[in-house]
Order: C-alpha cells, then sequence, then structure tokens
C-alpha cells in the first residue's frame, strides 16, 4: 500500500459522507451514503451497520466492496477497495462505534430505534488518490494563507503546567472550575466549555461552571443516559464528535422514515444540545476519581475540525487532574466548629421600592423568585431555610457545618455535594436575583446579604 | 417509470453516487455530476467527469451494470436508480449547460449544510461522458428502516 491508511485522518471523522459499493452474487451493483467509517488500524476500517439493508446483503453473498471518502480539510477524495472480514457485536470496536450511535440517537429521541447492529470490519486491500478529482487550486481565489498556527508541543506543555498550577492553587470549589475553564479558553483556546456534576438524586446532570455562554447556562440539567453528556456520564466514557450538525440531520432523517412507518410510539420528545445551537464539534469527557464520577466536562466549538485525537488526550490528561480536584474538595473541610453570629441583618443600598418574593412550593423543593423558576431540590431548600433564618432571626452569616448537620436538609452523611449546591445556587443568585447574594467570609463560612425586603411564601404545589 | 416528480429531483442539486462492478464482481465507486431523465422517465442520462471515470467506464464497457444514488444533503432524502447502460458518448455542449446548471444548485445545496463554495467548485466535471441507461428499477433508500424498499412505479416490483 503506497498510501497509509493513518495518514488519512480526516477522512474518517464523519464530516464528509462516504460512498460504499457493493455487488450481489448475481452481478447487479449497489451504492449509497454511510455514515460512518472507522479507521482500525493500519489495515483494516469498520463500517457502521445500523439496518440490515441491501449493503449487507450483498456482502453476505460476495465480500468485496469500495468506498471513496474524502479530506474533510481539503475535499481531496480517496477510494478504498475492501473485503468484508467478519461483523463484530461487542467489543472494543463495537462500543466505541456503538457509543457514537447512540449518542445521536439519543440527541434525536432515536434510543433503541437508531442503534449499531455490528461493526463491520474490512481488511483495506488498496488505497489510491481519485487523481484529478479536484481542479487546480485557483491562484488568486485559493491563495489565502491559513491562519491557524500549528501549536508545537512546547506551547501545549506551558499550557498543561498553567492548568496544573491553578489546579493546585485553587481555594475552594468554584474558583478551580471557573480557573479551569477561563484557562482552557486562554491557552488552549477552547472557547466553549462547561462542567456538569451529578444532582443528589444521581439521575441527572446539572451545569455548574461554563464559559464562553454567558450565565445562561448555569443550573441547565441533563438526564443522565441522554444526549451527549448524558451518556458520557453513564456509560464513563469520552465522545467526540465532528459534523454535528451534520449527524443530527442523519439523525432526523430517519426519525423522520420511522414516525413514516408507523413507530412514532417508540419516539421521545428530542432533548435540545446544551451550549451552542450551531456547534460542529464536541467533546465530553467523565470526570471519574476514585471510581466515582464527580461529572463531566464538555467543549464545543463551531469549527468542525478543531477537536481531534490530541485534543482528546489532552483534555483526558486535564479531566484526570480537575476530577481528582473536584474530589478533594467535596470532602468536608476542616471547619472551626462555632457557631454563627446573630449579627443584625444588613441591608446595602437598594433603589427605594424594590422589593422581591420569594415562592418556596413544598412539593418539589422549588424556588421561584419573581415568578421565573430560581433553583430546586437540595440548593431549593437551603435557599429557603437561609431566607427564613434571615427574616425571622435576622440571620447574616451561615457556616457549611451548621448546613451538613442540619437533618432537614437531607444531606448524605458521606460525599455530600454541598460545596457544588452551594456554588450553584450561588450563581442562581447572581443571574436571577442580584439583590440577594451570597459573599464568602472564609473558608466553610459565607455571609447572605440581602440588599432589599423580600418576602417568602410557602405553597404546597404550583 | 421515473415520475415527472422524481425526476425533479434526479435533475436536482443532489449528490450523484455512481456504482459499477468488474467481471469479476469487484464494485466501483464515484461522484457523478447531474443526470436527466428522458424517453417519459424510461431513460435517465448520468454525466461522470472523464478524469475521474476511468475505472466505471471499463467496467461499464464490461458488463453494462449500473446503480446510481441521489442525495440531498439537508435531508438526506435518497433514491437509487438501477438499470443497464445503452449508450455511452462523450458529453456535448447541451449537456455542458446542465452540467453547470447541476453545479450551481450543488453549491447552493451543500452550502446548506456548511460546505464552502470554493471547494464546491473545486469538484472535476469537464470534460464529460454522459452515459445513457435503461431504468429497470428505483429505491427508497433514505436512512431508515424502509431504506431498501421498491418505489411505487418500479418496473420489478420486487425488492432489491
Amino acid at each position: 500500500m503506497s498510501v497509509r491508511l493513518t495518514d488519512l485522518q480526516a477522512c474518517f471523522q464523519g464530516i464528509v459522507p462516504t460512498i460504499v459499493a457493493t455487488c450481489s452474487r448475481d452481478g447487479e451493483p449497489n451504492v449509497t451514503f454511510l455514515s460512518q467509517v472507522f479507521l482500525v488500524d493500519e489495515r483494516h476500517v469498520a463500517l457502521s451497520n445500523q439496518f440490515f439493508n441491501k449493503t449487507r446483503r450483498n456482502l453476505a453473498e460476495n465480500p468485496f466492496a469500495a468506498v471513496e471518502v474524502y479530506d474533510a480539510r481539503t475535499l481531496e477524495g480517496w477510494r478504498l477497495s475492501l473485503r468484508f472480514l467478519r461483523s463484530e457485536t461487542s467489543g472494543p470496536l463495537f462500543d466505541a462505534m456503538a457509543l457514537r450511535i447512540q449518542v445521536i440517537a439519543s440527541h434525536t429521541g432515536m434510543t433503541g430505534v437508531f442503534r449499531l447492529l455490528a461493526a463491520d470490519v474490512f481488511e483495506v486491500l488498496a488505497v489510491e488518490p481519485v487523481a484529478g478529482f479536484l481542479l487546480p487550486p485557483d491562484p488568486v481565489v485559493d491563495a489565502v494563507p491559513s491562519l491557524c498556527e500549528v501549536p508545537g508541543p512546547l506551547t501545549e506543555l506551558r499550557g498543561l503546567q498553567t492548568v496544573s498550577e491553578l489546579i493546585a492553587r485553587a481555594g475552594d470549589l468554584d474558583e478551580l472550575l471557573n480557573g479551569v475553564l477561563a484557562a482552557l479558553a486562554r491557552v488552549f483556546r477552547f472557547e466553549h466549555s462547561m462542567i456538569l456534576v451529578p444532582d443528589e438524586t444521581g439521575r441527572r446532570l446539572v451545569t455548574i461552571a461554563s464559559h464562553g455562554y454567558g450565565d445562561a447556562g448555569i443550573g441547565a440539567e441533563v438526564e443522565i443516559g441522554e444526549g451527549l453528556l448524558g451518556t458520557v456520564a453513564q456509560r464513563r466514557s469520552l465522545v467526540r464528535i465532528a459534523g454535528v450538525a451534520g449527524e443530527l440531520r442523519y439523525g432526523r432523517a430517519i426519525r423522520d422514515r420511522v414516525s413514516e412507518v408507523g413507530e412514532r410510539a417508540r419516539l421521545r420528545a428530542e432533548i435540545p444540545l446544551p451550549g451552542l445551537a450551531d456547534a460542529e464539534a464536541q467533546l465530553a469527557l467523565p470526570l471519574v476519581a476514585a471510581g466515582r464520577l464527580v461529572g463531566v466536562l464538555a467543549v464545543e466549538s463551531r469549527d468542525p475540525l478543531s477537536l481531534d485525537e490530541w485534543d482528546e488526550a489532552f483534555l483526558q490528561i486535564l479531566a484526570g487532574q480537575i476530577a481528582m480536584a473536584v474530589d478533594r474538595m467535596e470532602a468536608p473541610d476542616e471547619e472551626t466548629g462555632e457557631a454563627a453570629t446573630g449579627r443584625p441583618a444588613t441591608t446595602a443600598a437598594a433603589p427605594p421600592g424594590r422589593r422581591h418574593t420569594f415562592v418556596y412550593y413544598r412539593n418539589d423543593d422549588c424556588v421561584f423568585v419573581d415568578g421565573e423558576y430560581l433553583v430546586r431540590n437540595v440548593p431549593g431548600k437551603i435557599l429557603w431555610k437561609m431566607l427564613r433564618r434571615h427574616h425571622q432571626e435576622g440571620r447574616t452569616e451561615f457556616t457549611n457545618r451548621e448546613l451538613r448537620l442540619d437533618p432537614s436538609l437531607g444531606l448524605p452523611a458521606y460525599r455530600d455535594n454541598l460545596e457544588t449546591r452551594l456554588i450553584l445556587l450561588r450563581r442562581r443568585l447572581e443571574a436571577r436575583c442580584p439583590d440577594v447574594r451570597m459573599v464568602p467570609v472564609r473558608r466553610g463560612r459565607f455571609a447572605l446579604e440581602v440588599a432589599c425586603p423580600v418576602e417568602l411564601v410557602e405553597k404546597d404545589s404550583a | 417509470m421515473i415520475s415527472p416528480e422524481l425526476a425533479q429531483f434526479l435533475e436536482s442539486g443532489v449528490s450523484v453516487l455512481v456504482g459499477t462492478r468488474d467481471a469479476r464482481r469487484e464494485p466501483a465507486c464515484m461522484r457523478g455530476v447531474g443526470a436527466r431523465v428522458a424517453a417519459n422517465g424510461a431513460e435517465l442520462t448520468v454525466f461522470l467527469p472523464a478524469a475521474t471515470a476511468a475505472t466505471a467506464l471499463a467496467n461499464l464497457a464490461d458488463n453494462g451494470r449500473i446503480a446510481v444514488s441521489f442525495a440531498r444533503a439537508r435531508d438526506h432524502r435518497s433514491v437509487q436508480v438501477k438499470g443497464r447502460v445503452l449508450e455511452v458518448r462523450d458529453a456535448d455542449g447541451g449537456d455542458r449547460e446542465r452540467i453547470e446548471r447541476y453545479r450551481r444548485d450543488l453549491v447552493e445545496a451543500l452550502g446548506v449544510v456548511g460546505v464552502s463554495p470554493r471547494s464546491t467548485l473545486r469538484l472535476a466535471h469537464w470534460p464529460a461522458r454522459a452515459v445513457r441507461l435503461r431504468v429497470e428499477a428505483l429505491f427508497a433508500q433514505t436512512p431508515g428502516p424502509g431504506a431498501g424498499a421498491p418505489l411505487a412505479g418500479s418496473a420489478e416490483g420486487a425488492g432489491p
């Protein structure tokens, strides 16, 4: 083989669809687009088999196949001659391909309908460029110099060092998470990123830190097992998708067909993509420390080619460090144990006449402020407790320790994730009601500052 | 065979995939640069860029068996035509107008899914060969459980 398969990485990202041709026993050719070609090794590729279609039936009769793949960057074409070897229905290759398909399926509400039946492994008999496939570049129009700098290993090593130091120095979890995301943007140009952590039920992930989305995304929830992030959390393995928009369109085409053939009942409501509406590439990694899922790190981009194998490897190293730091910081911190003092409430200057109404719904521990959703579950209970204490007793300072020991909050005795709940609550207040603030006093202690009169209303249900 | 509605789809800015096979039944594939329906839908002419068509033309000279799939980028609507080659000739001036119109339509269609006009316009398209075939069967190819089912109006009606 004159061309190395591994040099054709950009052809196997699934951005430009591949053509595959097969031939039946009686000599009838068949040609179609194929969503995925996986590079297995220097001599093998795998094609995704999602439906028992004509291509599959032909391969059972005649093992030869031809594919034409395209370099997503240059659009140069390559023709591969293949011979079918085997179908794998389990193992690492199958899992990697199935995970990718599961993600696409769950994005489009197609879980269980659009799934990998087999990873079909082929021996690559020949690889050749499609000579003359592209016209020569126009000396003027196509001569725009590439603007992307190629980052060298030294740059990346220094970047890794920067992020490591930041993780080591962070005084609290909030500083750690936001510092890491800001550094990813500054040093590595991952401009859109977020970190999600499991909620106390273990059924959902909740967004606790983000970069590049404003403050709107904090508190956004994803069911574990659904969508890219939920799938990554459930499977505890990394997923990278390039050409996200294309993949989703592909999912939707099948969805439409399934609906037409009367299987609508099997489809569920589509989950909106968290983050950029026009993301073209996404990478999500589980944050695992001591065998425990502590969160998910997600990075996305509008450039379909901006995330590659190198980013995967690099972010995996970082994810390990972040996970260990999160795990360490979530462990109950050493506090003085002294009771918070009943200092009178200080009402900082707020425009006269301004007031806020907080409503607490007992049935689902949900808090609304001025008619808008604020927060729920444990953070909701904590906020309500503090607002009542503030209202009834004039309390302004609270300690993590007293919250931990409060049986009405129902925090687990071990790994209570109180830090992450407090960060979420603080961020939601900043976004929705800046007149009520949680200000750290020192580690394990914070002040509740209420800048204008608040009315507290409790209801059984909405 | 090919209804007027389907003809409109086949002649629009859709990707044209061509499948052939050699005497040993080893398949080959390539991209075409447009198509034209004729003879009240009983015949189809597909245009192949001469630069990339050597293998396909050799295969067609050997056995005349051809499959052509048409796929729309924005929603993956796909149809496959199976047939036997009647004639292969050099594309002429009238064909060239068709090919140029196809390129403009393709630029627009692929632009919707994020392919730059420059990339699409760099695809080789001229000189071209015109391959005229007799349509023997039509199949729905849109990905999903119904893929591969024969389309209504297909001559054979049997499964692919």
